[in-house]
């Protein structure tokens, strides 16, 4: 077998390795991906019938209040559960990082939630919130969590950290497991004390993966729907609408897909900053 | 400095089980409203918290609730995409990893930058292309789009690469074709990354909301996620609390297992990630 | 190995049920809301028994089931309004046979050529539109066809608590005492809270896509306001709307109305006798008349119900309807067949539906004593004359009662003022109407 046919072979060895995934690929992501990006440019109706209209539909877009509103909504979502998540579970996992059986316990309660679906969480929640015959109105009166507009939001928010904390937990108890041991034995010859050890060694040995949590969560939070969609269905007034779910009803309510799909770009081009961020931030870091 | 420990150490323990206690209240109460009768629940949801309790709501599931076909579906839907993207991944791995051929490193880009592709930029193009080919409300219509995640190729491919080349070149000497090798060594020594794939594979799939909803319309089509939401904007109608809370602890209780079982493989993939 | 198992499989193929040819029942599949009750009705096939829309609906359709077992009909519950699931399933080219359809959505659908005509299959399973009333005639045509078989119409009312009425000192004769004019409303409201200590009205406002726009409808129309005279643009910025808004946030200011319920809270609210009068539909009058007949409930021996009174100029109030329409797909001359037996099934089950309290669509329903002896319908036999609907040119009803009814919500708690939620309801209804394709 001659060098050249050797590597003939491996070559087409190597595209039908790949060949089935990359169809899925193409046909399924690239191909609607472009598609979509093709139909946001036209006036189009979810049964049939569209017109060509250049970039009209950003430009309503950008004038459309009620879009403006979901926008700031979902920014005010994700600053309300990213620092909460990034902190809540960095505390867990400092407070749950050893072996005794308690924290074994301790840490599977607080994931056991992660692993439930958001339709799960929503029914559980909406039961804990509601003013009439919620378990806080049982316990404390009623407090109009879903139908106010300053407080429906912030219910949406407590009801999200509940539901995620589990994986910024673990994505910090990895990384504390992975600070050198011999770090911990220099401090203690040192008479460190305990908050000193976390803030001058714990804390910046962990500092990519806070990155990385915070990124992820970003990106994660960013695309809030079941929530909004169930408890309060964007309400009251469109207060705790957020950007996916304007897609929703857009698309599927008013049937306006053209205008849905360039909702769904803009959305796209943000989650792709915050990807982009980390990208070069955690480049940056290993220089 | 030992007192000063201790009670730092007291005060730690009482904010940990006060969080503890945070996290499962909803779990309990929901429990709680599950084991009263519906006649009861109207007067008041308060009486969930002393007895008379009852099971009433779960024999009724037993007896009448569509729960099953919905577990029913979501197995289906999840198992098949856990099972190609296991395949499919795998096989693209090796090819990114260890075979060269033109173009590979720019095409493994491409994948990669799939990873930034959101859901949401894609579903509504997909929607109207499994409409022109008539693939809603069938099983393939719930699979195929789990089959184009990214996540998985990148994660084998890295695994592959990983991988001593002196194990393939054994088998290569003795004369075994690619696939041989690929299927008789390299993956059974992958198991640890195709069980994490695995699980978190099935565990999204499990739980995917968005495309089920829009895609499986016809109620004997409906997944869990699906059917659970639609019984909540049912009940309004039915005053049936009770039973609609039976039916999220019913719906719970097979993730749970799931979890339970394979939490080793979902702890060890998020080590990996960070 | 192999081929003894291929051998098996043939034989079995060989059995009835293989061969082609051989038939099972036709299946047709029924989308609808109403509610899901299959743990007390699943299969229950005595109607009489059954009480409400959702006993009455799934008790019909299983009675149907057992009197026609060459037609097997399965039932696809979806939450109301059920036209996410619709649209979808039409997109997706899989719709359902029948579904329940809002007379006010017809339009939408038949606009788009996405709901069959009726007339020929309603002829040839006996049923003649001259027999539909006035209102469920011009509720189901549209240019000329009709679209849909139509189930029944229904009205807001107003659900009234007579015990605690006569404790404000507000019945006369037996009857309920109505105010005639906005302010009159105002000062019975006030009286009521004063005597019993209760809000005078029990409303849903939270999460709530309807009740408010059709409050503001009924008010509009009353004071002879055309706010649709061009079906593609609608007219708020007006002071017959204004008006409107400011009363109810006027009620909800002097807490003479319950606050933050949804709908479920509110249903049950009434029935916990929490305030005086309920502002719901039709729906409601089977369920609470039932409470009504159980000594210790607060409803007990003191349900009234009257439709909503006249405030201003015009005695009319907002109406809508039920209707069956057949979502256009191909179908076997058999199928078709089916479908219409049920239709016909259920136009001759109409009194029955009606028991939910909901209007009958059928005019020898409407004229039958035993439909007058019902409960309350004595009450109610005026809004034959006095429902109307909004024209029928006007598309995308739902939404524009979703847009109403959010914007409305804000004026009411004072979220936003009246004119900001007026002009943002106004300019966001007429650019849906203005971008419909």
């Amino acid at each position: 077998m001659t060098a050249r046919s050797a590597s003939r072979d491996e070559a087409l060895s190597g595209v039908a390795f790949v060949a089935p995934y990359l169809a899925v690929f193409c046909g399924l992501l690239a191909y609607p991906l472009l598609s979509g990006i093709w139909l946001s440019l036209h006036k189009a109706d979810l049964f049939g019938g569209s017109e060509f209209i250049g970039t009209e539909n950003y430009a309503r877009l950008l004038r459309d209040g009620v879009f403006r509103e979901a926008v700031w909504n979902t920014c005010y979502f994700v600053l309300l559960t990213v620092p909460a998540l990034t902190v809540a579970g960095l505390v867990l996992a400092l407070a749950l990082n050893n072996s005794s059986r308690w924290s074994t316990l301790l840490r599977g309660l607080f994931f056991s939630s992660s692993v439930l679906s958001v339709t799960i969480v929503t029914l559980i929640w909406r039961m804990v919130l509601v003013p009439d015959g919620g378990l806080i109105a049982d316990l404390l009166g009623p407090i109009p969590f879903l139908s106010d507009a300053k407080l429906a939001m912030p219910a949406i928010a407590i009801t999200t950290i509940w539901w995620c904390i589990g994986l910024p937990m673990m994505l910090f108890l990895a990384a504390l497991q992975q600070v050198p041991r011999d770090l911990y034995e220099a401090a203690a010859l040192d008479n460190a004390g305990r908050w000193r050890t976390l803030f001058s060694i714990t804390l910046p040995s962990i500092r990519r993966t806070a990155l990385v949590v915070v990124v992820i969560e970003i990106i994660l939070q960013f695309q809030l729907f079941g929530q909004a969609q169930i408890m309060t269905l964007g309400g009251p007034n469109n207060a705790s609408l957020p950007i996916v779910l304007f897609i929703y009803q857009i698309g599927f309510q008013r049937w306006d897909i053209g205008y849905a799909a360039a909702a769904s770009e803009i959305l796209f081009a943000i989650i792709l900053v915050a990807a982009m961020i980390q990208f070069f931030a955690s480049r940056g870091r290993e220089r | 400095m030992a007192g000063r420990r201790r009670g730092g150490d007291i005060a730690i323990v009482a904010a940990l089980a006060f969080a503890a206690l945070l996290m499962a209240a909803p779990l309990l109460w929901t429990l709680l409203l599950s084991l009263k009768a519906n006649g009861e629940l109207l007067r008041g949801t308060a009486t969930a918290f002393h007895p008379p309790y009852t099971l009433r709501n779960y024999t009724d599931i037993l007896g009448h609730s569509a729960v099953f076909g919905w577990l029913l579906n979501s197995a289906i839907v999840s198992l098949g995409v856990t099972l190609g993207v296991l395949v499919l991944s795998s096989l693209a791995g090796y090819g990114f990893a260890r075979l060269r051929f033109p173009g590979r490193d720019a095409i493994f880009v491409l994948v990669l930058f799939g990873l930034a592709i959101p859901e949401q930029s894609v579903i509504i193009a997909r929607h109207q292309m499994f409409s022109a080919l008539g693939l809603h409300n069938t099983y393939g219509g719930l699979i195929l789009p789990g089959l184009a995640a990214p996540f998985g190729v990148f994660l084998m491919t890295q695994y592959f690469r990983a991988m001593p080349k002196e194990l393939e070149e054994a088998a290569w000497l003795d004369g075994a074709s690619r696939f041989r090798t690929f299927w008789r060594i390299l993956v059974p020594l992958s198991y640890p990354a195709q069980a994490t794939l695995g699980i978190f594979t099935f565990l999204s799939t499990w739980n995917d909301y968005w495309w089920p909803l829009i895609s499986a319309t016809s109620s004997r089509m409906y997944t869990l996620t699906v059917g659970v939401a639609s019984s909540q904007m049912n009940f309004a109608q039915t005053n049936g609390l009770g039973f609609l809370m039976a039916q999220a602890v019913f719906a719970s209780v097979p993730i749970l297992i799931v979890y339970v079982i394979f939490q080793r493989y979902l702890v060890a993939g998020v080590r990996a990630a960070a | 190995m192999k081929r003894f198992a291929l051998l098996v499989l043939g034989g079995l193929c060989m059995l009835p049920g293989c061969a082609p040819g051989k038939k099972g029942p036709v299946e047709i599949t029924l989308q609808r809301f109403f509610g899901a009750c299959d743990a007390q009705f699943g299969s229950s096939t005595d109607v009489a028994a059954a009480d409400g829309e959702c006993a009455i609906i799934t008790t019909l359709i299983n009675k149907f089931n057992a009197d026609n077992p060459g037609i097997h009909v399965k039932v696809n519950i979806v939450y109301w309004p059920g036209y996410d699931q619709l649209s979808a399933a039409l997109a997706a080219g899989d719709p359902p046979d029948l579904v329940t359809m809002h007379q006010s959505a017809i339009s939408d659908y038949s606009q788009r050529g996405l709901i069959e005509p009726l007339d020929a299959g309603l002829k040839s399973a006996g049923i003649d539109p001259a027999e539909f009333t006035r209102a469920a005639r011009e509720g189901v045509t549209r240019r000329g066809h009709v679209y849909a078989l139509p189930f029944d119409n229904w009205t807001m009312l107003w659900q009234i608590n007579m015990n605690l009425f006569r404790a404000a000192g507000l019945v006369r004769a037996g009857k309920p005492v109505l105010p005639h004019t906005p302010d009159e409303l105002l000062a019975q409201a006030r009286q009521f809270r004063r005597a019993t200590g209760k809000p005078y009205l029990i409303q849903s406002m939270v999460n709530e896509p309807a009740a408010y726009a059709r409050n503001l409808f009924t008010f509009l129309m009353q004071q002879d306001s055309d706010f649709f005279a061009d079906p593609r643009h609608i007219r708020l910025q007006t002071p017959e709307a204004r008006r409107v808004f400011a009363l109810f946030k006027q009620l909800y200011d002097e807490d003479l109305t319950t606050k933050n319920q949804d709908y479920t809270a509110a249903t049950s609210g009434f029935l916990n006798g929490q305030g005086g009068v309920y502002l719901v539909g039709t729906w409601m009058i089977g369920d609470y008349e039932k409470a009504s007949k159980e000594p210790g409930s607060p409803l007990a021996g003191g349900y009234a119900v009257a439709p909503y009174p006249k405030l201003y100029a015009r005695d009319v109030t907002y109406a809508d309807g039920h209707a069956w329409a057949v979502p256009k797909a191909e179908r076997s001359p058999e199928k078709m067949r089916a479908i219409f037996r049920l239709l016909r099934f259920l136009k001759d089950h109409d009194f029955d539906w009606s028991r939910t309290g909901h209007l009958p669509a059928y005019r020898a329903v409407i004229a039958s004593a035993r439909w007058r002896a019902l409960p309350h319908r004595a009450d109610l036999a005026g809004l034959v004359d006095t429902a109307t609907p909004l024209p029928p040119g006007v598309q995308r009803q739902f939404l524009i009662q979703q847009i109403v009814s959010e914007e409305m919500e804000s004026a009411t708690t004072g979220q936003k003022p009246v004119d900001a939620a007026l002009a943002d309801a106004e300019r966001r209804i007429n650019d849906i109407l203005f971008n419909l394709l």
